[in-house]
């Protein structure tokens, strides 16, 4: 295992970090929470930020917290979708495919949302999951793993997450259209 | 910023120094003495950061009594209020975004054709599973077009080829990827494809022999031995059954087996009516006259070789060979004598002469 500083990490991959920080500002919008600042990009820990008013609304929360997570994983599996059997399968050195891949990981590798966000879902899922909120419910094991994956990022747990949604979901898409 | 009175020390801060703890003012020092002897006493501890009511919280514009409170006790100037209530997407991240869905769009149609290329293999990869390998090879030859570098896909042509006696195909692609080199050559496709491509070419070593073999006069048995070896290594090639029918024929020629050999030529025949098989014909029904007398084998005889003439038309090279045949023929036909190909060739020279 090597340590490369986060700020080399976050330079490298900066569009995941944009994307991030735009599906939050967006979520933050579709709830109409009060927005306090944004920061797309930095040199600086955290790259990015939004900072928005804490809702009430579990909702809310849940979409402002996971939205970013359901974001950057899709968009990470389209960009990959569609260099995965150039660089994988079929070994094509086509440089766009690479480019294409690139984008898909730096985009996967920003997905994880912050401990900040899911420390607030954890807080808050327990009593409604107990009232059957399906959110609630979901946010519960997904936020669990989230947050043991966040502190993996010290072992590159996001690189690895962004590898395996950009090549598992392609394989999966492929799979699925190629027996059509 | 403006400045606060410590309740405690009376000491002129700035607003952003100061903290409150229930209700009162205080500098940061006076902040903590108060919170633990608040804590001694047992009440609520909730130290914050002073919030200066006449600031605006975001840009610290004064804004007296008025601006609106933004959250908790913060307050907001107007213009703040309005843009924390509506933060507007940067003009710039708009912008991107349109260049991101040409981008992803693009991405999606650039792939496409890899996507066809992967699917091509993933369907040749399928009917190999299903043993359809000659069904296999177009789609894993269009693979091979577009990722000619493709270690799977060069692997699975070359399996689809060898098991399908396509032993050319095989060879292009083999020699083509990468010159000849895989990346993990331990894999088992891999070690499958390089057992069939070694017997493949062991195959074709024993009939490059047979086949100079059967040209001596003797060396039928030999030959024909060399060549169901060969089909046993390799059971591959196309029309095997047939070409082992021939050296078997030579052989039972040699035998002097003529029964054998019109029953394998007209097996042959029945299998692939074509110019060459006629003339074997031929040629059998010929040995048959020449032993019997039989002129019915006779009238037989000259009806393949019209046969395998009518066959070979619009092919030089087989009328050439037919031509060469039909003196031998005629000669076995007129005399009812039954010499090899070597032993005419001997007694007529003719550098054109080949064929049996």
């Amino acid at each position: 295992m090597f340590f490369i500083p986060g700020q080399v990490i976050a330079f490298l991959t900066f569009p995941g970090v944009i994307v991030h920080e735009a599906a939050h500002l967006f979520f933050c919008k579709l709830f109409k929470l009060k927005v306090f600042n944004v920061c797309f990009f930095r040199f600086g820990n955290p790259a990015g930020f939004v900072i928005h008013e804490n809702s009430e609304n579990f909702t809310a929360q849940f979409f402002v917290s996971m939205g970013p997570f359901v974001v950057n994983t899709v968009l990470c599996v389209v960009f990959c979708t569609a260099a995965f059997l150039p660089v994988w399968e079929l070994k094509v050195n086509d440089p766009l495919a690479y480019f294409f891949y690139w984008l898909g990981l730096s985009i996967g590798m920003h997905a994880f949302p912050s401990t900040t966000d899911l420390s607030h879902l954890w807080k808050a899922a327990p009593a409604l999951a107990k009232k059957g909120n399906l959110l609630a419910i979901v946010s519960l094991p997904l936020s669990g793993v989230l947050v043991v994956l966040n502190y993996g990022r010290v072992i590159w747990a996001d690189l690895g997450y962004g590898i395996a949604v950009g090549v598992l979901g392609p394989l999966a898409i492929f799979r699925a259209f190629a027996r059509m | 910023m403006s400045q606060v009175a410590c309740c405690e020390c009376s000491q002129s801060i700035s607003s952003g120094e100061a903290y409150e703890l229930n209700g009162k003012v205080y500098c940061a020092p006076c902040a903590r003495t108060a919170a633990e002897r608040a804590k001694a006493a047992g009440q609520p501890i909730s130290v914050t950061r002073y919030v200066d009511k006449s600031l605006c919280a975001r840009c610290s514009t004064y804004i007296g009594e008025g601006g609106e409170v933004a959250v908790g006790n913060a307050r907001l100037c107007v213009a703040c209020s309005e843009l924390v209530k509506d933060w507007p997407y940067p003009q710039w991240l708009k912008l991107s975004l349109a260049g991101f869905l040409l981008l992803l769009v693009f991405a999606l149609i650039h792939g496409r054709k890899y996507f066809q290329a992967g699917k091509d293999l993933y369907r040749g990869e399928q009917l190999i599973e299903k043993g359809e390998y000659q069904q296999a090879l177009p789609y894993l030859k269009a693979t091979m077009k577009l990722a000619p570098n493709s270690d799977k896909g060069a692997l699975l042509t070359a399996k689809a080829a060898l098991l399908s006696g396509d032993v050319l195909t095989a060879a292009h692609v083999l020699e083509g990827h990468n010159n000849g080199r895989f990346e993990n050559s331990d894999k088992p496709d891999f070690q499958e494809v390089k057992r069939l491509w070694d017997n493949a070419n062991a195959a074709m070593d024993k009939l490059q022999i047979a086949a100079k073999l059967e040209e001596q006069d003797g060396k039928e048995v030999e030959a024909a031995k060399l060549a169901h070896e060969a089909a046993a290594i390799y059971p591959r090639f196309p029309h095997l059954d047939i070409l082992l029918d021939q050296y078997d024929e030579g052989v039972a020629f040699a035998k002097k087996d003529y029964d054998t050999f019109l029953a394998l030529a007209e097996k042959d025949w029945n299998l692939l009516p074509a110019s060459g098989s006629a003339a074997m014909i031929s040629s059998a029904l010929a040995c048959e006259y020449a032993v019997t007398g039989n002129a019915t084998y006779r009238q037989r005889s000259e009806e393949m070789l019209a046969k395998a003439k009518e066959l070979a038309k619009g092919d030089k090279e087989s009328l050439d060979r037919l031509a060469e045949f039909e003196k031998r023929n005629t000669y076995r036909l007129e005399t009812r004598q039954i010499i090899t190909k070597s032993e005419y060739d001997r007694k007529f020279p003719n550098p054109k002469n080949s064929g049996n």
